[in-house]
């Protein structure tokens, strides 16, 4: 016998995402979810952000990773709200993992939640994790090709962090080409060059960062 | 590994709804745009189907699609090529919009 079932594979977990992004609308909360490859400084951005804005904001962190959580201690040494999700293995968070943690946190007591992903540019662009926004960090040692070779991550994201730019003249990183490719895959993404290690340009991301904040909290 | 993890999820809560004990065959429609490699969906297919919910060399058939998108303003619908080319090959317009490619969808299964 034949059961035609024509269903999404992801389908349950959009349906979680669903739940998470209506609750998150509910208490004004912005989640972001941040994504990187391994290694494009998402931590250090992480920590220079949050530092930034906890004055200003009511924060809290998801930590994804594979295994370990040195990610998180750094978190919590800041005097954020931290979980960590340890994934055993799987390359990216979902959105059920993300439910799961939720009542961890104070939500009548947050302004923005970022949940950092595990660290691969190719499944946590699939898996909605009831977000209102991707930010996508993209670090100029890891050469101009991260774009068109997962162009669904970069179409997906409603920011991109240019991570690393005081590296800028030691690598082959062309900011032309970076322009070009954008445009071909996502015109208009809104673009911040930084660098979390020197501070150089993460007052602009922070700002905008904050902008995104208030425009949730007023809808 | 953890598509197909899904894949069974669905399957086994699924399978007794239609009184069906052993799922000899499911058929899959994967977009080329999600990055799932079919031979490694199948290897995961093959260390998965052990489990008793499929009948002994349970298949996988897996139908490919290319991305396709529709231009948002002059409507011309084509092929992405080498899943980057999002510039409409009509006007150069680049508004456009992912009609085919992101699929991941069990079309049927089949079993006793």
């Amino acid at each position: 016998m034949q059961i035609k079932l024509g269903q999404n594979l992801l389908g349950a977990n959009a349906a979680i995402a669903g739940e998470i992004r209506r609750l998150m609308e509910e208490k004004g909360i912005l989640l972001l979810n941040l994504m990187s490859s391994p290694g494009a400084g998402k931590t250090t951005l992480l920590e220079k952000t949050l530092a930034a804005l906890k004055d200003r904001l009511r924060l809290a962190v998801i930590e994804g990773d594979v295994a370990t959580t040195k990610d998180a201690e750094r978190i919590a040494r800041l005097g954020i709200p931290v979980v960590q999700i340890n994934t055993h293995g799987a390359c990216h968070l979902d959105a059920a993992m993300v439910r799961d943690v939720l009542p961890a946190f104070d939500l009548d007591g947050l302004d923005l939640l970022i949940v950092e992903n595990v660290g691969n540019l190719v499944c946590p662009a699939e898996f909605d994790l009831g977000e209102a926004m991707k930010v996508v960090v993209l670090s100029t040692t890891e050469g101009n090709d991260k774009v068109p070779k997962y162009p669904l991550m970069f179409r997906e994201a409603g920011a991109l962090l240019l991570n690393k730019i005081d590296l800028l003249p030691f690598t082959d990183f062309h900011l032309d080409e970076l322009a070009d490719d954008l445009g071909r895959i996502h015109p208009g993404l809104p673009r911040f060059d930084l660098s979390a290690r020197t501070g150089e340009g993460m007052d602009r991301w922070s700002e905008w960062l904050l902008a995104q904040v208030e425009e949730r909290r007023r809808r | 590994m953890a598509l197909m993890e899904s894949l069974v999820g669905v399957l086994a809560s699924e399978a007794p709804r239609h009184n069906i004990a052993k799922i000899k065959k499911v058929k899959l429609t994967v977009g080329a745009l999600t990055h799932a490699l079919p031979d490694a969906l199948q290897f995961a297919f093959s260390v998965l189907r052990e489990q008793p919910l499929f009948a002994p060399g349970a298949e996988l058939e897996i139908e490919e699609r290319e991305t396709r998108g529709r231009c948002r303003d002059c409507g011309v619908e084509f092929a992405v090529e080498g899943n980057f080319g999002f510039l409409c090959s009509g006007c150069g317009g680049f508004a456009v919009e992912i009609i085919q490619g992101r699929e991941l969808q069990i079309d049927y299964f089949e079993g006793d």
